[in-house]
């Protein structure tokens, strides 16, 4: 039996009225067919091709254009997505709210793609604060995450907290992109501050959908920052009860709410955390290393097989 | 090896789980609809999967790695009579779990029979050279075996990166001929073109949804594959890169003309076929493939031709792509009940929820592109100075 064949007969039987039949019948054999996800694939991609475009212009041709076409035509861009934002948008409420129409998120991630480059470009040629010039990212994550509140958008959520992270030094130039100890308790300070507004938010009732970006941010920083802190002193510190705390925390989570995204999380980085401490221990015996990569690999298969049954997965 | 309604239960199930979700149906609609679609094989959800499959591989690898570093073999054979005999170990272990406990994409049974076909296809091909092949006729038997046996798993047990695999194998055997460059594309868009014609032949109106599907996937994978072979410009990225410009595969210059010529048109007619026939028979997955394809084109067009390339033609991309968006969803709003043919913007079915998206990602990473993309601070100054910019050489001290 197909699920054409298995919808007629539970129109027979009446456990589907007519209407709901037709309709998903339609479904079923594409006599309707929403292309809604493609055209906002699409979209997006288009989006970011304009940023990228628009960036690359601006470094190779920015002698040739001059600071005032460039900031002014920035501007202008970026003005203009906020006005229409604000025309076109919906009113807040603290729940979700849905997109006014198909190109709203995008043109909203665009003003705010545009505002960024536009500050960041004046900041690099005219270092209006000087010293503090790290600043400005700070107006631009507090700007970020109201525009992200007040018109319930994921994409400028995440910009948000990525503007947050590279305030706190994480950014994805070469020189910056890795763990020294600086880093590493900025990256656990950035992870905790994160977690505690994501919580305090869904507390609070406002836009609880929103916490899943929170938590993945949250979780990565942390778990990343605390593996190399386990990586460079091995048990010999509070890295690796931190992580150990960390991951099982994660798992907790996931299970309550039945998330089991953060169940992988917990698994990865716990998992490759033990086996730095342990691989230290046994120091690097050939045989004990392949009769531990043995024994703890059944011991998780057979973990997560218990859970899966637990929660009827399986079904 | 899975019972055929089976499968299709699994992936009624799947539909009617899209259709709760959406509001389209209720509770009791859908426990009406899971009691005639019972379902006894054992599945997983796709984080346990992972887990599964991850852990898996790494305790099959420690099994293998400790009985070849306690026993200590220095003849090749025997390795190779090992590593086979590891490989049909995991394979029966994979066919008993699948056949016995009803493992369904469950992670445990696609490593052991992934780990099989490495470890099979690597002790053949010692076993092979160490037979007086030569290098070439190795690099020729060892592809082909890889793609037979990953087809042969893909047919088994019908996992699609199985037949992934076995196209990109597959791919790899007529570069290993010493043809003319030309020659090889010819050879390899012949045989993808036969397999894609047998996966129409076999994709008939009367199958299981479920096979469906997977055959829509396959035709995707290798509507793709069609595409690069006849796409000499993207290879001539990597020449780009690499500055090679000699390499007649990294320098599509060097292909004859005609050939050359042939292919730009048919970077045109591939896409286009693909986005029609998608359209035609409503698949999803071609129709974004195909219009993936075109977007390739437009990027590798101006290479074809020879002309400049300019910081913004990615934006023109975009703004294309946006308007073509746009004005599409336009068109089909304006039809009567939101539909044209057939067709709709509207949000019908919602997707599912996996806590956070590509898009959220690529959103997260925006920052750190535009901050690369950031000209040099006192660039302009620099370049106002000492004359370059023109004015005969003139500073300021003059």
């Amino acid at each position: 039996m197909n699920t054409a064949k298995l919808l007629r007969k539970l129109r027979y039987e009446k456990k589907l009225n007519s209407g709901q039949a037709e309709l998903l019948l339609n479904l079923q054999e594409r006599r309707i067919f929403s292309v809604l996800r493609e055209l906002r694939f699409f979209l997006y991609i288009g989006i970011l091709l304009i940023i990228t475009g628009a960036g690359l212009t601006v470094k190779q041709y920015f002698i040739n254009l001059g600071d005032a076409a460039i900031i002014s035509a920035l501007t202008l861009c970026f003005a203009a997505a906020f006005v229409y934002c604000f025309a076109q948008g919906r009113s807040y409420e603290r729940g979700e709210v849905a997109s006014p129409n198909i190109a709203f998120d995008y043109i909203l991630f665009f003003g705010c793609a545009f505002y960024s480059m536009d500050v960041a470009y004046i900041e690099t040629q005219y270092h209006l604060l000087g010293e503090l010039w790290e600043n400005y990212l700070l107006i631009s994550v507090a700007l970020f995450f109201f525009l992200a509140y007040r018109f319930d958008n994921r994409l400028v959520l995440s910009l948000a907290l990525s503007t947050l992270a590279a305030w706190f030094g994480f950014t994805l130039s070469a020189h910056r992109f890795y763990f020294e100890n600086y880093y590493r308790l900025y990256a656990i300070a950035y992870a905790l501050i994160v977690f505690c507004c994501g919580v305090l938010l869904y507390r609070i009732d406002i836009k609880k959908h929103f916490l899943d970006i929170y938590l993945n941010f949250a979780a990565h920083f942390l778990c990343i920052a605390l593996l190399s802190g386990v990586t460079e002193y091995k048990i010999l510190s509070l890295y690796f009860p931190a992580l150990l705390l960390a991951c099982a925390a994660l798992a907790f989570y996931s299970v309550q709410v039945r998330k089991f995204l953060y169940v992988l999380y917990a698994v990865i980085y716990g998992y490759i955390g033990i086996s730095i401490v342990i691989v230290d221990q046994i120091h690097r015996q050939t045989f004990f290393l392949f009769i531990y990569f043995i024994v703890t690999s059944m011991l998780v298969i057979g973990l997560i097989f218990k859970l899966s049954r637990r929660f009827k997965e399986n079904q | 090896m899975y019972p055929p309604q089976q499968e299709e239960n699994i992936y009624i199930r799947q539909q009617t789980q899209a259709w709760r979700r959406s509001g389209l149906i209720t509770e009791e609609q859908l426990s009406a609809i899971n009691e005639h679609t019972d379902i006894q094989l054992r599945r997983t959800n796709l984080f346990f999967r992972l887990l599964f499959f991850v852990f898996t591989m790494l305790g099959a690898g420690a099994v293998v790695g400790l009985f070849f570093w306690l026993l200590d073999f220095k003849d090749a054979d025997i390795i190779a009579v090992m590593l086979i005999c590891f490989g049909a170990a995991f394979y029966i272990a994979a066919e008993y779990l699948a056949g016995k406990y009803l493992f369904y994409r469950h992670g445990v049974e696609e490593a052991l029979v992934v780990m099989a076909m490495v470890l099979f296809c690597a002790g053949c091909g010692i076993l092979l050279s160490e037979n007086h092949l030569t290098l070439t006729q190795l690099r020729i038997v060892v592809p082909a075996l890889l793609a037979i046996t990953a087809c042969w798993i893909y047919l088994r047990f019908g996992f699609l990166y199985a037949a992934g695999i076995s196209i990109v194998a597959l791919s790899f055997i007529p570069f290993q001929f010493n043809l003319s460059p030309a020659a090889e594309r010819i050879m390899l868009f012949s045989v993808l073109c036969v397999i894609f014609v047998f996966s129409l032949l076999a994709d008939k109106p009367d199958l299981e949804d479920f096979r469906k599907n997977r055959y829509a996937k396959i035709q995707a994978c290798l509507t793709t594959a069609i595409y690069l072979t006849v796409n000499l410009q993207i290879m001539g990225l990597f020449g780009l890169i690499s500055m090679d410009r000699h390499a007649v595969h990294l320098n599509p210059q060097l292909f004859p003309p005609s050939i050359y010529w042939l292919s730009y048109v048919l970077t045109f007619l591939v896409p286009i076929a693909a986005i029609y026939w998608g359209i035609k028979s409503r698949k999803r997955i071609i129709i974004t493939v195909g219009i993936v394809m075109a977007c390739v084109t437009l990027a590798t067009n101006k290479s074809y031709l020879g002309w400049t390339r300019y910081a913004w033609d990615p934006a023109i991309l975009g703004i294309i792509l946006v308007g073509l968006s746009l004005i599409i969803t336009r068109w089909l709003n304006s039809g009567v009940d939101q539909r044209r043919f057939g067709f709709t913007a509207r949000n019908i079915l919602k997707p599912e929820e996996g806590g956070i998206t590509p898009a959220d990602v690529a959103a997260a990473l925006t920052p750190g592109v535009i901050e690369t993309q950031q000209p040099p601070a006192g660039a302009q100054e620099q370049y106002f100075k000492g004359g370059s910019s023109g004015g005969g050489g003139v500073e300021g001290k003059f």
